[in-house]
């Protein structure tokens, strides 16, 4: 076995050592002058914003991507021509969102099946896969039915499932890329403890992440992107949260929290609101200037509530009263027929229409109301879309050109421009500002803002607590399914993680 | 010229295929291709498959495809037929005829639809199944034989004319002009081209992915019904495996019209003119006396050359941007 | 948890489809005495023997996220070419028969798979171009009289059986050699599927193209192999069925591409590929065929046979579908 190293441990020696490594697309540059050593033995977590590089670093490492420019030497050997075989071979093993499992498959293949493809096997060894399968699930203690296929398990089980196959497959450097996104809590928890111990026992492990107490638990050392240069590297104990914002937006903090100048009559109540399974018993009001938070940990039923609002996962029973009447939402026609709109958590999937035009993307909510006399208004649809791209800010030459093109906080900023186009009385949004940049996340809080003090009702469901701490004025705490507490905008942070995690009573 | 050059490129290649195609002919055979007795016998043939491309079309945008067409064509001509029998062959039988006809479309379309969109069992079984079940419906009615003895002034839609234009013509035109407007000017037209670009976003922005698909093969079904009529017209008799190369026929000529088989683009104008290149090619067969095999032959030539065009074209731009190409993500 | 339940493998989709198939045998058995008989197993053999050929080739290539509607165009040349140069040439060789069949089979498998692996068009649209190109191209090019004089070599070969049964009647029964090419293929591929990587794979590629690549599996290969494989078996079964029939006609296999797609989907293969086997196969085959040639006992006239086959169809996808459905939205462990 590998030496094992302590944590944070100096004489770990190194495993993987990059080097000015340079990379560009049709002459831009996705990665400028990267460094990155990563030790066995410990938890490298690898930070940075959406779009600073970090997935196309991790392609340069698998060997999916060759460097344009720049050295890699494992375990102190510069290798030359590196494709994801050779990766392989040297014991790089990445577990990519997706994990990249096969659902039709059963546990035991899945765990086996990259082995027998490294070995060149040609017929498989049923009693061996079960044994290897077997095997890889002693190391770290897991439990599963061999035999079970794995489009029946959870998420955090095909997580496992990757975990175990990139084990068993004599992983030097496992690559997780963003693996706690969509676990729960307690998920979250045995993920990091299966982490410590192939740690421990002398595994190097980078950990693609950008959630800052994730990374407080889990690293050991950090590598910060920026915009596709390497900004800095470290002891996590060198990294306050202050240098670490910093270093990762490049920017200081300092926001103004929001205050509504007043809070008029009720928009919204919600009353004894209950999904089986998801949420129970939620109550709560929203009224006029109120930009209400909603956050919890996945799984504690924030984002069931927004799917519950918009009609696509409709609640079973309890009251929504809009505007002073009660109204029954069973499906999402239902929804919109009562004026509530809905920024969806996945935006490429759910929100855009990519290969369509930013016009297309900003009418597709609203159609029928342009349908006047015998046709779709084309001259409406265009001058109203064009409006909404001047007035939300969205940086793009014309209305013309597919939304591929354009920035995700630019995409996000049309998503939100295509409900607002509704004429919305209440406005959920479910995690507004994943994969935004600064600068139009900033936009994006204004806008919110400016149409709280308007009268329209705005809900933010998110996981990013400084998010909510500035923009919302009260913010809603779920836990496990239940509405746990309510506080003001202006709590404090650790307080709202304490709450989130149930610690209250310990801290 | 302008207009020309902000044209889509695959427009700019059909016009440029039917002009090869006139010219070629204009070298072969300048004196019985372009004539006026040829203009009008390629004007009765064209609309009953045309009118199948534009179903066809239409399921293709919504990101399905539709291949029972041609199965809901023939039993529609078949309770045509049946009725206008039965009932004597009076006026009245032929319009109660046509119009249950027309109901039956939209009827097997409906079923069509709730498979995809209730079920969602891929478009491509269920029309496949469709075509089956449909045509086999048919057979069932007729107990194999062509259903004879039509009136004739039924037979006189698809074959007569007003002064020399085919009357056939003015229902082509007609339907042109209703997909025309579907497509273009209508929330439902546009709620298609939504959904063929991503179903998912589709339903997150209020679209009713099931009212939509059932609506879509709806509108696909009645137009195979349609065309059932003016086949059993033009044949003045019903049968359940008429026009059964049309399948192939409706797929090639939406494809090389420039829908593109992932859905969500293509519009009614390319369609238009595939068919008019697609009728030009096949007359310039018939005026070269060569056998229909050698059509079918071309056909599937074509069918794959312009396929693998359009797809090869759209890696190479993929390429040049160094992003991965859309088409590879699916497949 | 080692071994599957037994209420698990009772309610299996190969056991519902044995019960729907003993259930129909005894409908028709006692509608017609003589049905549960030797000469009937026989009879249905027979029946089976070249869809069951197709029926596993077209559930490799579904299995792996394709579909194929060329092979009764790939079918038709590989038995027409073959026995048209032969007439023409006066040539009489069974191992030159079936060469160039499987030859002509592969060729054309390999197009497919150019279109499909490489070029990387949607399978459905390239397989029906191919079907197309190819059916045109051999009655332009070769003609479409039928030949019913097959060469005597290879005419003999119908001549030749595994077992004679003479029924009480002193009719006589008899099982062709032939019968053994669907045998080994369906034991072949079952090994194929089961136990090598190259199987594995198909199922891989089939449940997620994506993740095969990242796992090391060359995807492209294993598609090329799917194809091409299926054109070259289509080869072999088209020989056996002109042999069986002994006339040579280029048009009487094509229309059957929807029996073979039924009888596999009913067998349990997801359309989407992924899932499916040969013993569920050849149920479905099984099923299909005795829904087909039996329905006149049951009083359906045969011109209700198309209809039947595409409701049975109908039914079985709407199972399989609402069965995924079920496994997508149920309780995850």
């Amino acid at each position: 076995m590998l030496p094992s190293g302590k944590r944070g441990g100096t004489v770990a020696n190194t495993f993987l050592e990059l080097r000015g490594i340079r990379k560009s697309f049709g002459g831009v540059d996705a990665l400028k002058d990267v460094d990155l050593t990563i030790n066995f033995g410990e938890v490298h977590c690898l930070a940075g914003e959406n779009g600073s590089g970090k997935s196309t670093l991790i392609k340069v490492i698998s060997g999916a991507h060759a460097a344009d420019a720049g050295s890699i030497r494992i375990e102190g050997k510069t290798v030359g021509k590196f494709r994801p075989i050779d990766a392989i071979r040297r014991g790089i093993q990445v577990i990519y969102q997706d994990f990249a499992v096969f659902p039709n498959l059963t546990v035991m293949e899945n765990i086996a099946m990259n082995r027998q493809l490294m070995t060149g096997a040609r017929v498989v060894d049923w009693k061996k896969v079960r044994a290897l399968a077997l095997e890889a699930m002693e190391r770290i203690g897991a439990h599963m039915d061999p035999e079970l296929p794995v489009e029946r398990l959870s998420v955090a089980n095909k997580q496992l499932v990757a975990i175990l196959r990139a084990i068993i497959n004599d992983a030097k450097l496992l690559i997780l890329d963003e693996p706690t996104t969509a676990l729960t809590a307690r998920e979250v928890e045995k993920l990091f403890s299966i982490v410590r111990t192939l740690r421990d026992r002398g595994m190097a492990i980078m950990i693609v992440n950008h959630k800052l107490d994730e990374i407080y638990e889990i690293a050991d050392t950090l590598t910060i992107l920026r915009n596709g240069a390497y900004v800095s590297s470290g002891n996590i104990r060198e990294y306050d949260r202050r240098r670490f914002v910093h270093d990762l937006t490049g920017r200081e903090i300092a926001q103004v929290q929001y205050r509504p100048s007043e809070v008029g009559e009720e928009v919204l109540r919600v009353e004894h609101l209950t999904r089986k399974g998801a949420f129970e018993d939620v109550s709560f009001t929203l009224r006029r200037g109120d930009v209400l938070g909603i956050t919890g940990l996945l799984g504690s039923g924030r984002g069931e509530i927004g799917d519950a609002l918009f009609g696509v996962q409709p609640a079973d029973s309890g009251k929504i009263i809009l505007n002073g009447k009660e109204i029954h939402i069973r499906y999402i026609s239902d929804a919109m027929e009562n004026n509530i709109a809905y920024v969806p958590e996945d935006r490429l999937t759910q929100g855009l229409f990519l290969d369509r035009s930013i016009l297309d993307n900003t009418m597709a909510a609203s159609l029928s109301a342009y349908f006047r006399g015998l046709s779709l208004d084309q001259q409406a649809l265009r001058r109203d879309s064009e409006g909404w791209v001047e007035k939300i800010g969205v940086v793009a030459p014309s209305v013309d050109p597919p939304i591929r093109t354009l920035s995700g906080g630019n995409q996000q900023k049309v998503v939100i421009a295509k409900w607002l186009n509704t004429k919305p009385k209440l406005l959920v949004l479910n995690g507004p500002t994943v994969g935004v940049d600064v600068g139009a996340k900033a936009d994006i809080h204004r806008i919110l803002r400016d149409l709280a003090q308007e009268g329209v009702g705005i809900i933010v469901i998110s996981d990013d607590l400084p998010e909510l701490i500035d923009n919302c004025n009260r913010i809603l705490v779920m836990r496990n399914g239940r509405l746990e507490s309510e506080v003001a905008g202006d709590c404090d942070e650790s307080r709202l993680a304490d709450l989130l995690s149930g610690r209250e009573a310990s801290a | 010229m302008k207009k020309i050059q902000s044209m889509d490129r695959s427009l700019k290649t059909l016009l440029l295929l039917v002009a090869a195609v006139l010219l070629v002919m204009a070298i072969v055979a300048p004196g019985s291709y372009y004539g006026v007795d040829n203009l009008r016998s390629m004007i009765f043939q064209f609309p009953e498959y045309g009118i199948i491309a534009y179903g066809m079309m239409l399921a293709m945008l919504s990101g399905g495809i539709d291949l029972s067409l041609v199965g809901i064509a023939n039993l529609v001509g078949i309770v045509a037929a049946k009725i206008m029998l039965g009932m004597g062959g009076s006026g009245a039988s032929i319009a109660l005829g046509c119009a249950a006809g027309i109901l039956v479309g939209a009827a097997c379309g409906l079923f069509n639809g709730f498979m995809i969109g209730y079920l969602r069992v891929p478009a491509m079984l269920v029309t496949l199944c469709g075509l089956q079940l449909f045509g086999g419906l048919g057979l069932a009615i007729t107990t194999g034989p062509a259903l004879n003895g039509l009136p004739e002034k039924f037979i006189q839609i698809a074959n007569g004319s007003v002064g020399s234009i085919p009357i056939v013509l003015f229902i082509f035109l007609a339907v042109v002009a209703a997909m025309a407007f579907l497509t273009k000017c209508t929330v439902f037209g546009s709620h298609v081209l939504f959904m063929g670009s991503n179903a998912e976003a589709s339903r997150y922005s209020g679209i009713s992915i099931l009212k939509v698909t059932l609506l879509t093969y709806m509108v696909s079904g009645i137009l195979g019904g349609v065309s059932g009529l003016v086949i059993a017209s033009h044949f003045g008799s019903a049968k359940s495996d008429y026009g059964s190369s049309y399948t192939l026929l409706s797929l090639l000529i939406a494809v090389l019209g420039g829908i593109h088989p992932d859905g969500g683009r293509g519009s009614v104008l390319g369609v238009t003119l595939s068919i008019l290149l697609l009728q030009l090619i096949s007359n310039a067969f018939s005026i070269l006396q060569a056998d229909t095999t050698l059509k079918t032959f071309v056909y599937g030539w074509l069918l794959i050359g312009s396929l693998a065009f359009t797809i090869l074209m759209e890696k190479r731009a993929a390429r040049r941007k160094g992003v991965r190409p859309a088409v590879l993500d699916k497949r | 948890m080692k071994k599957k339940s037994v209420s698990g493998i009772l309610t299996s989709n190969q056991m519902i489809l044995l019960y729907i198939i003993v259930v129909l045998c005894v409908l028709i058995g006692t509608r017609n005495q003589a049905f549960l008989s030797v000469s009937t197993a026989i009879t249905l053999c027979r029946a089976m023997l070249v869809t069951l050929c197709f029926a596993v080739c077209e559930m490799l290539i579904i299995i792996s996220g394709g579909i194929d509607v060329s092979f009764p165009a790939i079918a038709c040349a590989a038995l027409f070419i073959p026995i048209k140069i032969m007439t023409d040439a006066d040539l009489d060789s069974v191992p030159l028969a079936f060469g160039m069949a499987i030859l002509i089979g592969l060729i054309f498998g390999a197009f497919n798979a150019l279109l499909i692996a490489h070029i990387q068009l949607p399978p459905l649209i390239a397989t029906l171009g191919t079907s197309s190109i190819i059916n045109g191209g051999l009655l332009v090019f070769f003609g479409s009289r039928e030949i019913s004089n097959l060469p005597d070599s290879v005419d003999a070969i119908s001549k030749q059986y595994l077992f004679t049964y003479t029924a009480p009647t002193g009719f006589e029964y008899k099982l062709t050699i032939l019968f053994l090419i669907p045998i080994l293929l369906c034991v072949f591929v079952a090994v194929l599927l089961r136990y090598t990587m190259l199987g594995r794979g198909i199922y891989a590629v089939g449940g997620d193209a994506n993740a095969a690549r990242i796992a090391g599996f060359n995807v492209r290969r294993i598609r090329v192999f799917a194809y091409t494989f299926s054109g070259a078996v289509t080869g072999l079964a088209a020989m056996a069925y002109c042999i069986l029939m002994r006339t040579a006609n280029p048009k009487n296999l094509m229309g059957s591409e929807m029996m073979v797609i039924a009888a596999v989907v009913v067998g349990g293969t997801r359309i989407t590929g992924g899932h499916g086997g040969v013993l569920g196969t050849i149920l479905g085959v099984c099923l299909i065929t005795l829904i087909q040639n039996n329905l006149i006992m049951l009083g359906v006239p045969t011109y209700w046979q198309k209809f039947v086959v595409g409701l049975v169809i109908v039914l079985g996808t709407s199972i399989t579908s609402l069965r995924a459905k079920r496994i997508a939205q149920g309780p995850k462990v």
